[in-house]
């Protein structure tokens, strides 16, 4: 039997025979390399999921022709347009917004008075689609619009009596829009006052087929991104103005920066607490040992071969209990993100690094230690058991 | 005896009861911080959520519009039954005005508001009030308004009058003049830029309408709607009105600020507040889930360190077995020394627990926070439980070995 082989059959027959010993030690293990696992793709995840939630604050840029003067009101108050009108071409911004890269959703917006029953109504033309995705808030009592049919705003509703299933008949300057109510939405805000109708109908009403009054955008991206793509935007669609929706962006900045700081302070507490507790688990275990290390050393063994044979097992421990941390870690943030955000965690397999890192470094310092320690007694004196 | 043996175990094992200690320590510190944090970050993060603005909008009740609210009704926000958790309100008056400067002339809103009003109101503690609370979003150049012919100008219409920080603007609202000093030109990416906002009193006179406000913006702290705040209040039993009432949704407060204003009628904003729902009904749930995962693990983690640290200690016991111990003699030894140990870890663990919290809230939420003092005792108690847990096993399988056997080795 040559030397390393030797040493192999130590390091397993000691495992092998303190089993319950070797089975507590590689649980802790496992249980601290896990919560790194499990914070560590929760934390990662969490930008991306509440970035998700926080698109339900809606839109974070606004293009508008930058001739027009912006409707006038102020969080949800509409005056109307004091001035004469503009207009943005539609054909533009679609180009624009595919040549600029920017991943972004958008709602196309045209505004327009019909005239109804002798009194002109303000009325958007939308595509509702992209309502339901850019005004999640939206409350609907209904249901949503199909072809040929229209949504009104709360207020609108109550001041005319409107109510589901009610024909219009809205005419205007090009053409005349016949839709039934399909619904009526309920917002807090400047929809309440208003008449929706899909685009196409109100550009041919209007007799003005393909321009658009505004265009709200909800773009993906991380810090900085806003802005980067308003000024992508702007340069790209010379004779409007892109602004961002300070409201909705630059607060949801900042939410983002407090949710991720806390994750990292939250994942920084436990994994010290949990490792300073397995390492110490682990050292006790390498403590009570100093007998055999004293019976090693008293039969020749050199440090470096006692050494070799204890961090021989601490890693075995480590590996073990790594890759058992990875397996349940993954487990927890699935169930995390699942219970949380309904979502399914990716899988990340790059943690079972991490989960192995952890497992190991845990194990070697927690025998580390108290070796060295041991090894300054006396080998006569621990045989004794001093 | 029972005293000697105790002491001795301490002073002749420093090492291994230094371990036990400092994971002792370890598991109640992260106890303590975490449940003294997930009850505050949940009220910490409806506060920070606030800063997305208003959440509720006090308009006149006739649809027809026009029609105004009293200022002198204001007051009255801070008294409601939900005074504590509405964090601000701001009023607003709006006018159509000729606003001339720099020789242009050009139509826009005049807008006249609180900034930051200092409210004074009988038997409550005097607050601020106004846009800069309600609105944190806004991107002020220059500064805010301070004397009542001061004003900020939205970039646009700044923009279109070609007025900069430190010109005037002159408003004009049917024959009635008023020259503004602008202070800001104020960002928003929304309405606001088209306006000029003007202190509430100025506005007053210049509309000619004293006393009158047309909106008031309140921003409240609410709880998520869930199926039950969706009810319409009017089909609701009694019990079931009192409870919808006495529950902080938006729909509730937004009635209870209702009630006050006379001839108003109160919007949820449902932009601002069920994206706010949600997301708070989120964020409550992954600390509620957190917290439980550090729990368990720092309770896991202490009841392994005693299980080993007890099992190295069979020896002993079977040496006090040969020498004539009983059960009780031997578990009252152990107990002792696991009670000795977890009573000062968990003190300790609490001390550092609430520092822990005081960091977390403040590096994260810039606040401090006070841990509850009933998790002094729970700290104590729940180290003593789980290391008493951990150290259950080893200690009935050292009690049922074999005395001889273990003493050969």
């Amino acid at each position: 039997m040559n030397r390393r082989r030797w040493l192999l059959h130590l390091v397993m027959g000691a495992i092998a025979h303190r089993k319950g010993r070797a089975l507590l030690l590689l649980s802790v293990l496992a249980m601290a390399s896990s919560l790194a696992t499990a914070l560590g793709i929760v934390s990662t995840s969490m930008e991306k999921r509440v970035a998700e939630e926080v698109r339900k604050y809606g839109a974070n840029l606004v293009v508008t022709p930058e001739a027009s003067r912006l409707d006038i009101g102020s969080g949800g108050l509409n005056f109307g347009v004091v001035s004469e009108p503009a207009f943005l071409d539609q054909g533009q911004i679609d180009s624009a917004l595919a040549k600029s890269g920017v991943r972004a959703e958008h709602s196309y917006q045209l505004r327009g008075a019909l005239h109804w029953k002798e009194r002109d109504l303000m009325v958007e033309g939308v595509n509702f689609s992209d309502i339901r995705r850019l005004f999640p808030w939206w409350q609907l009592k209904g249901s949503w619009p199909a072809e040929g049919e229209s949504v009104v705003g709360n207020d609108l509703a109550t001041r005319y009596a409107l109510k589901p299933g009610d024909s219009l008949e809205l005419v205007g300057k090009a053409g005349t829009v016949r839709c039934r109510v399909s619904g009526i939405v309920t917002s807090g805000g400047e929809e309440d006052g208003q008449l929706f109708v899909s685009l196409l109908n109100l550009q041919q009403a209007l007799g003005m087929t393909g321009q658009l009054s505004q265009v709200r955008l909800m773009v993906t991206a991380g810090n900085d991104g806003i802005k980067k793509s308003a000024a992508v935007l702007q340069q790209l669609l010379p004779g409007t103005k892109v602004s961002e929706v300070r409201q909705t962006a630059h607060t949801s900045e900042g939410l983002l920066t407090k949710v991720k700081l806390l994750m990292v302070m939250v994942t920084a507490v436990v994994l010290i607490s949990a490792g300073s507790s397995v390492t110490g688990t682990m050292s006790t275990t390498v403590l009570e040992r100093g007998k055999e290390i004293g019976l090693m050393k008293a039969i020749g063994g050199t440090r470096r071969e006692v050494m070799l044979i204890f961090c021989g097992e601490a890693a075995l421990l480590g590996i073990g209990g790594g890759i058992a941390g990875y397996l349940l870690g993954s487990a927890i943030a699935h169930f995390i993100t699942r219970t949380v955000f309904s979502a399914s965690a990716e899988f990340m397999p790059h943690y079972l690094l991490v989960s192995l890192g952890v497992s190991l470094f845990l194990a070697l310092l927690g025998s580390f230690g108290p070796m060295v320690s041991v090894f300054r007694l006396d080998p006569v004196r621990s045989l004794r058991g001093e | 005896m029972l005293f000697r043996l105790l002491k001795n175990s301490f002073l002749k094992r420093p090492k291994s009861v230094l371990l036990v200690f400092i994971s002792i320590v370890m598991g109640a510190s992260v106890a303590t911080a975490f449940l003294g944090i997930s009850g505050e970050i949940s009220h910490k993060m409806a506060l920070e959520l606030r800063s997305y603005g208003a959440n509720i909008l006090l308009e006149p009740s006739a649809v027809e519009g026009g029609g105004f609210l009293r200022e002198d009704d204001l007051p009255k926000i801070k008294t409601v039954f939900w005074k504590y958790n509405i964090t601000g309100f701001t009023p607003y008056l709006f006018g159509v005005a000729d606003f001339s400067a720099n020789g242009k002339r050009e139509r826009g809103i005049v807008s006249g508001t609180w900034f930051a009003k200092n409210l004074e109101v009988a038997g409550e503690e005097p607050s601020v009030q106004g846009v800069r609370g309600i609105a944190p979003w806004w991107d002020v150049q220059g500064g805010w308004p301070a004397g009542p012919d001061e004003a900020i100008v939205g970039a646009a219409l700044a923009k279109r009058l070609g007025s900069a920080i430190g010109g005037h603007v002159e408003a004009t609202v049917r024959g009635k003049q008023q020259r503004f000093q602008v202070v800001g030109i104020v960002t928003t990416g929304g309405y606001e830029e088209e306006q000029l906002f003007a202190p509430l009193i100025t506005t007053q006179e210049l509309l000619q309408l004293p006393g009158k406000v047309s909106r008031v913006q309140v921003s409240a702290l609410t709880v998520p709607m869930d199926a039950f705040g969706m009810k319409n209040p009017a089909q609701m039993t009694k019990e079931e009105y009192e409870k919808w009432y006495c529950t902080a949704y938006v729909t509730s407060v937004a009635k209870n600020v209702e009630e006050v204003m006379a001839g108003s009628r109160a919007k949820p904003i449902w932009q601002i507040a069920s994206a706010e729902g949600s997301l708070l009904k989120k964020l409550n749930s992954l600390m509620l889930l957190l917290t439980i995962l550090a729990l368990v693990a720092s309770a896991m983690a202490v009841s392994t360190s005693l299980m080993a640290s007890m099992a190295e200690r069979s020896p002993e016991i079977a040496l006090m077995k040969a020498i004539g111990a009983d059960r009780y003699q031997i578990s009252a030894i152990f107990i002792g020394e696991t009670l000795i140990i977890s009573v000062i870890g968990g003190m300790v663990g609490y001390l550092l627990g609430d520092q822990l919290a005081g960091i977390i809230s403040r590096t994260v939420f810039n606040s401090t926070i006070a841990s509850p003092f009933w998790l002094f005792p729970t700290a104590i108690i729940s180290a003593f439980v789980v290391a008493f847990a951990g150290s259950v096993a080893p200690l009935r399988r050292a009690l049922s070995i074999e005395p001889v056997r273990v003493l050969k080795g």
